[in-house]
């Protein structure tokens, strides 16, 4: 055996070891897709639900048949990305005319999701909403209640629960690789107004609902749940109480939402969980980091990493594993399905997911809805999640700390 | 009210001046084209685990794969280009462009591969296992025609936005006074619109962009004080090692990047042949008018279509 081929047996050899390891929680990096298409309409062909609609059609197991949204000129654009859909002005004409759908996504303002989830269950459909999942407890607590009565397959998209990276991170957390958890941080970065133009100054002010506090929750809640979910899954229990401060810091538009905002989650044990986000500069961009005895784990949605402290054991596969530097420090990069790309000898090439994080939340509802199982986001999990959010948010706005009762996510 | 932004992708800096309604609006809608721009390249970047190319090249040689409607009309009219520029500008050159870019094959990187769309199963298959779509050439006209459909259609008056200043689009008046977009127009408009200088090549002409698109290529790329090839000629796997520079207008961005690539590609394969007898026969876009400079320092030839065009080229 010359050096090469020891080397790539050895490599192959131990990310099967780790894998071994892994397996019960790794997930595949390709969803399948068994049985007819799953028939879907999609509710609002605004930005998000157009990026919805370029994952949806790639997705082998379903077909967008028909796009609902009160703007004609956005719906007419979501019809060209969806040939053969159907067009309606509303959800209710959706519902009523297209009887053979057998799901909907969800992709309207958050203040809109409540009416929408209980038309779709009441019409039998299947249904994605995305996340937040509502903006007032009230709501919150009657979509989760609307989800337990119904036997449709229901999902929230908070999208680390379905991101196969995520998944392969959390089997190392579960296996105890950090040992005593001591920090949890979170950011959000980004530089933009947040504003969305409109072609008239009425539709814009309509467009612009994540600025207006009576109908939005802002950065925390608006952007910060989907990173508060991913820690609420690796930890399996949620913060009981949140402080929040914000303030205006480049966007004076008029606006009263805070474009910089920090909150700390505080779990029972004292375990803190702390959280930036901020629209006036975009250094670092998103990512969390669980930061253990052992080891730290960074993740930023189509990449992950483990940073291990010097007297960590070493597994032997880590010889091997595919690393990166960041300034002084290296990260063993996380790779889904390593032992087969290792198997083809194509470990490097699994750096990074073959899809983006909405690809693989909107397969996970697919593949669920198909197979009438339960989907990697259940909308209890989505409202726990967004009732923190919507806690995070009035923490915020009353400037002090507010407790969250264990009661009240229980309920959900 | 006019701002001015700015965004880093497809390995370059995306620029763009605009009017807007306000300054909220304004930034608003600038922010959008240049998300979208950002969009285009997560979506089509060779560089991305996660982008449609990525999934394209995942599946070459092998079965086809269903794309989104999006997608497949950007590679039809990929194909349309080929077909139009005589094979002269082909997006299936990655492979070799990849050889040529690394030092591996600096004359003779190789002929591309090919790729077939079946617009009933919407889907695209590459014919062989080492094919590799590379849109190094149409991606920043593409991403630019788009933004500007999008400003349009937010009421946005006039713009003028650029990809690393070599694929330029601007419609509508620019904003008075002018030197607020100096640094991106260096020249002076001799008709109303934007004025874009070309510089010391092309012996000092100016464009005059108002609805319009430019691009400008170079068959040689600036390296380590010595030029290297960075084109090829896709029909015959030669590496372009030729002093040519082109400048072309087109109403779309798209077009305007394909053809000023095409340009170079035609002009190297034959030297002594006029523009007109050069282009004789080609389907060109509308809008087309070009420039075109055999080396350093000589004449740069010019060729302009019948019809009215968006931009003009004045020298």
């Amino acid at each position: 055996m010359n050096p090469t081929n020891r080397r790539d047996f050895l490599l192959a050899g131990s990310a099967g070891l780790a894998a071994t390891w892994l397996a019960p929680a790794l997930k595949r990096l390709q969803p399948s897709f068994q049985g007819s298409k799953l028939s879907l309409g999609l509710i609002s062909a605004g930005r998000q639900g157009r990026a919805m609609l370029g994952e949806l059609a790639t997705i082998p197991g379903c077909s967008v048949d028909a796009v609902c949204d009160s703007d004609d000129s956005r719906l007419q654009a979501a019809l060209r990305r969806a040939s053969g859909a159907k067009g309606f002005a509303n959800a209710k004409e959706m519902l009523a005319a297209a009887s053979g759908l057998q799901a909907v996504v969800i992709a309207t303002p958050t203040h809109l999701h409540k009416e929408l989830v209980l038309e779709s269950l009441a019409a039998k459909k299947h249904v994605y909403c995305e996340t937040p999942l509502a903006h007032t407890l009230e709501d919150n607590a009657a979509i989760a209640a609307a989800a337990r009565a119904t036997t449709q397959i229901c999902a929230g998209g908070f999208q680390g629960r379905s991101n196969p990276v995520y998944a392969l991170a959390r089997s190392f957390f579960k296996a105890g690789t950090l040992r005593e958890l001591a920090a949890l941080r979170a950011q959000n970065s980004k530089k933009t107004s947040w504003r969305t133009a409109g072609s008239t100054p009425e539709r814009e002010a309509e467009l612009n609902w994540h600025l207006d506090p009576k109908l939005s929750l802002g950065l925390l809640g608006e952007l910060g749940t989907q990173q508060f979910d991913v820690f609420h899954w690796f930890l399996g229990r949620h913060p009981r109480s949140v402080r929040a401060r914000g303030s205006l810091r480049l966007h004076k538009d008029g606006r009263e939402i805070p474009d910089c905002v920090s909150a700390q989650l505080v779990f029972e044990d004292g375990l803190e969980l702390d959280y930036s986000c901020t629209l006036a500069n975009s250094f670092e961009g998103r990512f969390e980091v669980l930061a253990g005895e052992m080891a730290a784990i960074k993740l930023a949605w189509t990449h992950g990493w483990m940073f291990k402290e010097a007297d960590a054991p070493t597994q032997g596969w880590e010889v091997y594993a595919n690393r990166q530097q960041f300034h002084d420090e290296k990260g063993i990069t996380l790779i889904a399905d390593a032992t087969k790309l290792a198997a083809q000898g194509k470990l490097q090439e699994g750096v990074g997911l073959p899809f983006t994080s909405l690809y693989y939340a909107l397969a996970d509802f697919v593949a669920a809805a198909a197979a009438g199982k339960p989907a990697a986001c259940s909308l209890g999990e989505a409202a726990r999640t967004t009732a923190v959010g919507i806690l995070a948010q009035r923490a915020l706005r009353e400037g002090g700390e507010v407790a969250i009762d264990p009661q009240l996510l229980a309920e959900l | 009210m006019w701002v001015r932004l700015a965004t880093a992708a497809m390995g370059t800096r995306f620029e763009l001046v605009l009017a807007g309604r306000d300054a909220a609006h304004a930034r608003a809608a600038g922010e959008a084209a240049l998300e979208l721009i950002q969009e285009f390249d997560a979506r089509y970047s060779r560089f991305r685990t996660d982008s449609v190319l990525a999934r394209i090249h995942r599946e070459a040689g092998a079965a086809a794969l269903r794309v989104d409607p999006q997608t497949f009309q950007l590679l039809a009219r990929c194909l349309e280009l080929r077909a139009a520029t005589g094979g002269a500008f082909d997006v299936a050159v990655g492979a070799p462009m990849d050889r040529l870019r690394a030092g591996l094959a600096a004359q003779f990187p190789g002929r591309g591969g090919s790729f077939e769309l079946d617009a009933g199963a919407s889907s695209v298959r590459l014919a062989s296992a080492d094919t590799r779509l590379d849109l190094g050439g149409i991606g920043k006209g593409l991403a630019l025609d788009q933004a500007v459909q999008l400003l349009r259609e937010l009421g946005v008056r006039s713009a003028l936005l650029h990809g690393g200043t070599s694929s330029v689009i601007a419609f509508g008046l620019p904003p008075q006074p002018a030197n607020l977009v100096a640094p991106v127009c260096m020249g002076e408009a001799h008709e109303p619109g934007y004025g874009v200088s070309l510089g010391p090549c092309f012996d000092g002409a100016c464009v005059n962009l108002a609805g319009g698109a430019l691009s400008v290529s170079a068959a040689l790329a600036q390296g380590q004080g010595q030029g290297c090839a960075h084109v090829l000629d896709p029909r015959s796997g030669r590496a372009l090692n030729h002093d040519l520079r082109a400048a072309v207008c087109a109403d779309s961005a798209a077009d305007a990047d394909a053809w000023s690539t095409a340009l170079l590609v035609l002009a190297a394969a034959r030297p002594r042949v006029s523009l007109r007898r050069l282009l004789a026969g080609a389907s060109l876009p509308p809008g087309f008018q070009c420039l075109l400079q055999s080396h350093a320092g000589a004449a740069p030839r010019a060729f302009r279509t019948t019809s009215t065009p968006s931009a003009s080229l004045a020298r």
